[in-house]
Parts: structure tokens; C-alpha cells; sequence
């Protein structure tokens, strides 16, 4: 959008996923009860919006996203190495769409060494590559029982419904 | 003193490369292996930056292209993210990818770009069953106590903002249609879906293909001023 439709962002407003999360719980829209996601998570850091977007666009959406997970989590870890140092699960750069399942399974091993370390049963992303590869590593790797969630997911969860 | 830079390598892909995150041209490579120690797929299926770097400083360009290589990498920049001296080895992956043959690329990729550009999205999936999928969907969520008065607002002129769906939700994954859903009906959200063009992944990114990344985005500009919104929700 930056380099082929410059005069766009004069024009009208974006929202990341992040800024949409943050904006609603800060002003009120949206109020969450954190004791209906009771069980300890972690938080995956992908590769886009974190280093990525770091190093491309000059900020890695980090701190949102934890911030997100205060708010909805009642309990969350980060797994390590994390943030810029993360490593990716495997399924990223249009991985999960080419035949080459063996080299990405062996690509995630890193990560469901991360995740298994951490003892958690809740992984939470912001990705769709990330759940899809996460979701199939888990099989791989012998940790069925492990749940995969997206981070809006999760706030949807702990959403306050008011009575009419 | 001269000052030697990239431009008399032989090397296409080093020529067309952008140099970033650093404009540091690539012959500055120490060849220290930072980036293979810490890349999760090194030494699998003969994967390794650190070769693929001096493959292309070597010319060696149509050896890469013709291999699987290019297509192992995640595109995850934790290679680049951790050498020394600021090497593009992430774009000079995807830019071999661009130099493979279109017919030659693995797996989904390009048809799902060659299927979006045809069809508005990458699964080729016929307008009035995306609106029934949608709306169906919609509805069982309208069954659920505090989301009674919900539709899903399809092609709503005027509304703030556009929300695009990922491909996967709207073929095998349904139950992860709701989630924002929920969201934007409790903060009272303006936003709506087109009903044509509601792709909201860019596969010209991985396939290396520029010009099909650059449809896709003018198909969201194009919704913008259409649909009169004012605000465009990246996609997740």
C-alpha cells in the first residue's frame, strides 16, 4: 500500500488488529472478564508482525499484543527466545501451501520445544500460518491435547455481554 | 578509490534485490554462519543462508532457481534479523522465487494467486456460495444469546471500515469466522465484507509476484473509495 497507492493514507485510516483490540478495551467499547480464560497460555510472537515489521516499517508489534493478553488472560508466560529472537513455527512465506511437509515438520520442531518447556496446554497467536503449522506440529510432536487459539479468539471469549 | 559494489556481479537476483532492512550491499557477507546457526532449517534438505548467500554472490543464480530452496525458507528474517553486517538474504530468497517459472511453483501458491486473479479469491469460490457460507454462518451466531439482532453486513456503503477474510475461514474454518464478529457487534462497530475481491491474503507476497501483489492491493483501494469507508482493517 506504502509504495503503490502513497496518497492512500491521506485519504483514510488503518487499523492493525492490535490497534482495533487496544482501542475498544481502552475506550469502553468492549469489556472482557479475564476469569473465563483461567487456564495458563503463551503468547508466539510471528515473524510479520514482530521481527518483520520491525525491521521493515521501523515498529514490531510486541508490547500490543502482550498487552492485549493482560487484559484477556489471567495467566500467560512468554515462551523463549521471544520477540525479535523468536523462532518462526514453520508455516510462514506461503510454507503451508507447498508439498514439502517433512522439512516444515522439522522446521516447527524449535517451537514445540519452546512451547512444551513452558509447560502450558494454551498456545495464543495472531496468525493464521502460525495456528495452521502450530495445530499440525502439535500432532506431529506427540502433543495432541495442546490448544491452539488466535489472540481476537480470545477476547471474543472473555467478551461482557450486557443484558438488553 | 573505488568503491566495489554489487552491480558487476553477474548475479540477476543480487542486481534486482532490494537491500533491506540496510542498504548493505550483499559481497560484505563474512560468511560467518550466524544466520544458518540460528535459522530453524539448516542442514535439512540442503538448506543453509549462509550457501544460499554465496550461491548468488557466485553467480550461481539459476542453480538456486531450478532448486527447492527457495520455497523451504519461511521468509521469517531471523537470519537477517541477526547477521553483522545487514545482508538482504530474505529478499534475495523471494526474488529467486519471482525467477521461477510460473507453472514451476510448488504446491498452491501461484494457482491460488492465478485463482484470485481470476475469481476475487484464492480458493476460486463462486460468489453466491460465499454470501450462503456468510450468511449462514451469520445466522447461527444471531442464534446465540446477546447477538440476536446480528447480520453480517455485506458491501455496506458508508460504513467505517473493511474487514477482509482469510481464505482458510471461509473454505474449512468456519467456527473462526466469529470471533471478530462477536467483537465488532458489542463496540457497536460500522464495518462491513465485499461481497467480490473479500481476499484478504496476498499470495503474490510468497510467490515472488509483484505485479499480482500489486492487484490485490488496488482491489482494496478499490473498496475504499466503492463502498465509501473510511477506515481499512489489515488483514489478520
Amino acid at each position: 500500500m506504502e509504495k503503490w497507492h502513497p496518497e492512500f493514507f491521506d485519504r483514510y485510516e488503518t487499523a492493525t488488529v492490535f490497534d482495533l483490540l487496544i482501542e475498544y478495551l481502552k475506550s469502553g467499547r468492549i469489556r472482557v472478564d479475564k476469569s473465563v480464560n483461567n487456564v495458563r497460555a503463551a503468547y508466539h510472537d510471528p515473524c510479520n508482525y514482530g521481527r518483520k515489521s520491525q525491521e521493515l516499517f521501523g515498529h514490531g508489534y510486541f508490547d500490543e499484543p502482550r498487552w492485549v493478553m493482560d487484559q484477556c488472560m489471567s495467566d500467560w508466560v512468554d515462551l523463549f527466545p521471544s520477540r525479535g529472537n523468536q523462532y518462526c513455527c514453520g508455516g510462514g512465506g506461503g510454507t503451508l501451501l507447498t508439498p514439502f511437509k517433512d522439512e516444515r515438520t522439522h522446521y516447527g520442531r524449535k517451537k514445540i520445544e519452546q512451547i512444551r518447556r513452558t509447560g502450558v496446554g494454551t498456545i495464543v497467536v495472531p496468525c493464521h500460518s502460525c495456528h495452521g503449522q502450530i495445530k499440525a506440529i502439535a500432532a506431529a510432536y506427540d502433543m495432541p491435547d495442546l490448544t491452539v487459539k488466535y489472540l481476537w479468539e480470545v477476547v471474543a471469549d472473555a467478551l461482557v455481554i450486557d443484558p438488553d | 578509490m573505488e568503491i566495489c559494489t554489487p552491480d558487476n556481479t553477474t548475479s540477476s537476483i543480487l542486481q534486482s534485490a532490494p537491500r533491506r532492512p540496510v542498504d548493505s550491499p550483499t559481497p560484505l557477507c563474512l560468511s560467518c554462519g550466524t544466520c544458518s546457526a540460528g535459522c530453524p532449517i539448516t542442514g535439512q534438505s540442503g538448506f543453509d543462508p549462509r550457501k544460499i548467500v554465496q550461491m548468488v554472490l557466485a553467480g550461481r543464480d539459476k542453480e538456486l532457481v531450478k532448486s527447492n530452496l527457495p520455497w523451504l525458507c519461511t521468509l521469517c528474517g531471523k537470519c537477517e534479523y541477526a547477521c553483522p553486517m545487514g545482508i538482504n538474504i530474505i529478499s534475495i530468497i523471494r526474488t529467486a522465487r519471482g525467477l521461477v517459472d510460473r507453472d514451476k511453483v510448488p504446491g498452491q501458491i501461484h494457482k491460488g494467486v492465478e485463482l484470485g486473479l481470476k475469481t476475487g479469491n484464492n480458493l476460486g469460490l463462486p460468489q453466491e456460495d460465499f454470501t450462503f457460507i456468510i450468511e449462514d454462518v451469520g445466522e447461527e451466531l444471531s442464534a446465540e444469546s446477546g447477538f440476536e439482532d446480528f447480520m453480517v453486513p455485506i458491501d455496506k456503503k458508508g460504513a467505517r471500515m473493511l474487514h477482509t477474510l482469510h481464505n482458510k475461514l471461509v473454505n474449512t474454518q468456519n467456527e473462526d469466522l466469529v470471533h471478530w464478529w462477536k467483537i465488532f457487534h458489542v463496540a457497536s462497530e460500522s464495518w462491513t465484507i465485499p461481497s467480490v475481491n473479500w481476499e484478504g491474503v496476498n499470495w503474490g507476497l510468497f510467490s515472488g509476484d509483484n505485479d499480482a501483489m500489486k492487484t490485490f492491493v488496488d482491489r482494496i483501494a478499490h473498496h475504499m473509495q466503492a463502498l465509501e469507508l473510511s477506515c481499512l482493517m489489515y488483514p489478520e
